[in-house]
């Protein structure tokens, strides 16, 4: 909704009489507030709803980041323990999150909540959350590292660009286990309705220690909007689970209710 | 080396081209690569995150009952693809086609389950 209309719907609401230039006259800030208001999230892109990711498509890419020679040899050797069955799982077995940018590819919805000035995501896998601010902020000075790092947001026409940054080592950056980022890992996100029901996110994942260039990938989600989320308690009856050297088991014990 | 390489992408990319969802592990601990049918009574269905468990009372020719634990998606997954907690009851008479461990305990990963009824329920959403 315009500035325009706002002040229109209110006066016809209030029989209050503004004048032409008491409307140029609107300050910034109230312009400011005008953009936080739920009113004006009503005019967005209808980005908000359940999505699930879609398998195959033509707007999954499939690219591989190109790794500096440290991270390349790093991953290389988790890739040759693998193969040799030194290494049969990552933390995930034990119900550790993946953290960013896998979290937005695991095989469950997603849902997209509008408040002013705040986008959430709702990650079903793992009962998770991300939380991306749109009211103008910027990032902390020193952010704490996290899975899901710290997101701020803004609109470039029909496009949401999201920046995340604050990201712990704990995780990875691909779905191999060996192929890690540094703390100066950067997560830009441009999400965007390629059609009413699919959204298409282009993830660009920046690491000057890690990458040698940045590493483009894209992914389409359908929307479900006979969907509900459900829960996800992954401790609830985990009996994979794998060593601090990465051996992979499950518990094959019967336990009747 | 290189063919053990070779062979784990190659299973990699039969995973992804079947729409085998990876999410909250590898299924490294499986033989992805063999499939074996299970005829039986059903002994328990655990809906239950992060993965569904399916046991399984196998009697053998010789009468030697063998009891098998299968893993398969998450009730989310299934509960969105025509599954519901009844669709596998104690007592009922199953055909289970699996992938088993490769330690060749009693156990696996379920693929699909024909039931009594002769229709067939898919664990990754399709034949």
């Amino acid at each position: 909704m315009s500035i325009r209309n706002a002040l229109l719907s209110c006066l016809s609401g209030s029989l209050i009489i503004f004048s032409a230039a008491s409307v140029e006259a609107a300050s910034s800030s109230e312009q400011a507030s005008e953009k936080n208001s739920y009113a004006s999230i009503a005019e967005l892109p209808a980005l908000a709803g359940l999505w699930e990711i879609s398998r195959g498509g033509a707007f999954n890419t499939n690219t591989q980041p190109r790794l500096t020679p440290p991270y390349a040899a790093m991953a290389g050797e988790y890739a040759a323990a693998q193969a040799r069955g030194e290494i049969q799982d990552s933390p995930a077995a034990n119900c550790v999150p993946p953290g960013m940018p896998i979290n937005m590819r695991e095989p469950y919805p997603m849902e997209l909540l509008f408040n002013p000035g705040k986008i959430t995501i709702i990650l079903e896998a793992y009962s998770q959350w991300r939380q991306i601010f749109t009211d103008g902020r910027g990032h902390p000075e020193d952010p704490d590292l996290t899975f899901n790092g710290h997101s701020i947001g803004h609109w470039e026409g029909d496009t949401l660009v999201v920046d995340t940054v604050g990201f712990t080592r704990a995780t990875a950056m691909a779905r191999s286990f060996g192929v890690r980022h540094s703390e100066q890992m950067r997560i830009v996100e441009r999400m965007r309705l390629q059609e009413p029901d699919l959204l298409v996110i282009e993830t660009t994942v920046h690491d000057p220690e890690a990458l040698i260039e940045p590493w483009v990938s894209s992914v389409a989600y359908n929307r479900h909007a006979d969907w509900n989320l459900a829960e996800y308690v992954c401790q609830q009856n985990n009996r994979n689970f794998t060593t601090e050297d990465g051996k992979a088991g499950i518990n094959l014990e019967y336990t009747a209710d | 080396m290189l063919e053990s390489i070779t062979r784990m992408l190659l299973v990699a990319g039969f995973l992804s081209a079947s729409g085998l969802a990876l999410s909250h592990h590898s299924f490294s601990v499986f033989d992805m690569e063999t499939q074996k049918t299970l005829s039986g009574k059903i002994v328990g269905f655990e809906w239950t995150n992060p993965h569904t468990w399916t046991w399984v009372d196998v009697t053998a020719s010789d009468g030697v009952v063998t009891r098998w634990g299968l893993e398969g998606m998450s009730p989310n997954y299934l509960g969105r693809r025509g599954w519901t907690k009844n669709t596998l009851k104690p007592g009922d008479s199953v055909e289970l086609v699996i992938s088993p461990l490769r330690s060749g305990e009693p156990g696996g990963t379920l693929l699909r389950a024909i039931l009594a009824d002769g229709s067939t329920q898919y664990m990754f959403g399709g034949p």
